[in-house]
């Protein structure tokens, strides 16, 4: 499977998961984790800004469908898909990114994706705590919650790259 | 206007953005206070029938926990049947009650998702208007009250929980009979406050909590939980009142939709109120 319907399988995939596994996990603490972010991240490079935010917005809703949010998780991946191009540029590698390859661990390293994507995390998980709580008196659990919520999904990510998208193997 | 077209294909990008955004967070913040949603929840049939898959598999890890509950609804129960009483005086003569007549019945369901750490929680049921519920149900569980139905489609509901900020279920302290609205204020999905109880009532610490049923949701009595804390609020006369919660959010199952077979009356009759004024 290449191409977009490998991309439609992955994006049900991700939205599923995060409804019925990650999104029904209650850790205590405020520890909310947060798959589907993975999913905007490893979109091909060349996608088009507009694209990318395009169906960033609907895999969020997809996951407000489950978790009966009214478009809180539309609204985060919608920002992380805006910054995603100017992230990717930040930390782009010297001779820039090869848009046959995957964003993933394997293809770019341990070091990359932990920048890139725990950027990603905390930024998606700071702008969901804060709408949802919306008030400066809970500044307490706004932080709580991103914080902890920012190192399981980080950790949950990990093991899905490890797990998931190994390299592959050259001929 | 050409200076213009070149204008927003420059910032193109950052518009559909925008656009994208305010209709995100205006669905999401518009929802929060209006009872109108139809799309983003999980009322729909798709995610409902996963949800429910879902439930289908987990359930039979709770089913022990749930028939010891069912056991203790039914020794609750069988406590009221005429059958099990007998007369302390042989003289008085078996009374036919038709003073009462049935006003609230049940319907029973089952949650197949719900969430209780966050600062609104909703949950939701596997009956929707097909079971003849309606929006604005109380819903009840065999402990206590836990939320009114906020959005029904037709094999599905959504139901606001009492974790919810804009719950304001009405309810009175056993003894006293001072009543306020009951709100979630602190994330803790264990307790909330009684809200508008003014400090010249003496309200004890452990008295029971229960519904007032002003809107007609609830039964009057429906037990809701005990006052844990008692603090008088600063520079208001008031109490802050913290009710510990008698149906532990955390581990709901199953539920009953309350359905006022009088709803109808009394909104008529409440709306009549509001015309004569």
């Amino acid at each position: 499977m290449t191409g977009l319907p490998k991309q439609i399988g992955r994006m049900l995939l991700f939205i599923i998961a995060q409804g019925l596994i990650f999104g029904q996990l209650e850790f205590g603490w405020g520890i909310h984790p947060m798959v589907y972010p993975l999913f905007i991240l490893m979109l091909p490079f060349d996608t088009r800004p507009v694209v990318l935010m395009v169906v960033a917005f609907f895999t969020g809703l997809g996951v407000d469908f489950f978790m009966n949010t009214f478009g809180l998780h539309a609204s985060a991946a919608l920002l992380i898909a805006y910054i995603r191009p100017e992230l990717f540029r930040l930390f782009s590698p010297r001779d820039g990114y090869d848009s046959l390859k995957e964003p993933s661990m394997s293809e770019w390293g341990v070091k990359w994706f932990i920048q890139v994507a725990g950027i990603t995390i905390v930024i998606h998980h700071v702008w969901f705590f804060l709408l949802e709580y919306f008030k400066w008196s809970a500044w307490t659990e706004i932080l709580q919650s991103s914080i902890l919520s920012s190192i399981v999904t980080l950790v949950i990510f990990i093991v899905i790259q490890v797990l998931f998208f190994k390299k592959p193997k050259k001929v | 206007m050409r200076k213009l077209i070149a204008f927003l294909r420059r910032f193109r990008v950052f518009l559909v953005f925008v656009v994208l955004q305010l209709i995100a967070l205006g669905s999401y913040f518009s929802l929060m206070s209006f009872p109108r949603t139809k799309f983003f929840n999980t009322a729909n049939q798709v995610t409902g029938s996963l949800l429910s898959f879902e439930r289908e598999v987990t359930k039979y890890v709770y089913l022990d926990e749930a028939n010891r509950k069912l056991m203790n609804e039914n020794k609750e129960l069988a406590r009221k049947i005429p059958e099990n009483y007998i007369s302390v005086d042989p003289k008085t003569s078996i009374i036919r009650d038709t003073i009462h007549e049935l006003s609230f019945e049940r319907i029973p369901a089952t949650v197949i998702n719900s969430s209780y750490s966050h600062k609104n929680n909703y949950f939701t049921i596997n009956a929707g208007s097909n079971k003849g519920i309606k929006k604005k149900m109380g819903v009840i569980s065999p402990e206590g009250v836990v939320g009114i139905v906020y959005d029904v489609s037709s094999h599905y509901a959504v139901v606001k929980s009492i974790l919810t900020t804009s719950i304001n279920i009405s309810a009175f302290v056993e003894g006293s009979n001072a009543y306020g609205l009951i709100k979630y204020l602190e994330n803790d999905p264990r307790r909330v406050n009684l809200t508008g109880v003014s400090n010249d009532i003496k309200i004890k610490k452990g008295a029971r909590v229960f519904a007032r049923g002003s809107g007609g949701y609830f039964p009057n009595g429906a037990r809701i939980g005990t006052v844990e804390k008692l603090e008088p609020i600063e520079g208001k006369p008031m109490w802050d009142i913290t009710v510990r919660l008698s149906q532990d959010m955390r581990k709901l199952r199953y539920v009953y939709v309350v359905k006022n077979i009088f709803q109808e009356e009394l909104n008529e009759l409440q709306d009549k109120v509001e015309e004569l004024e």
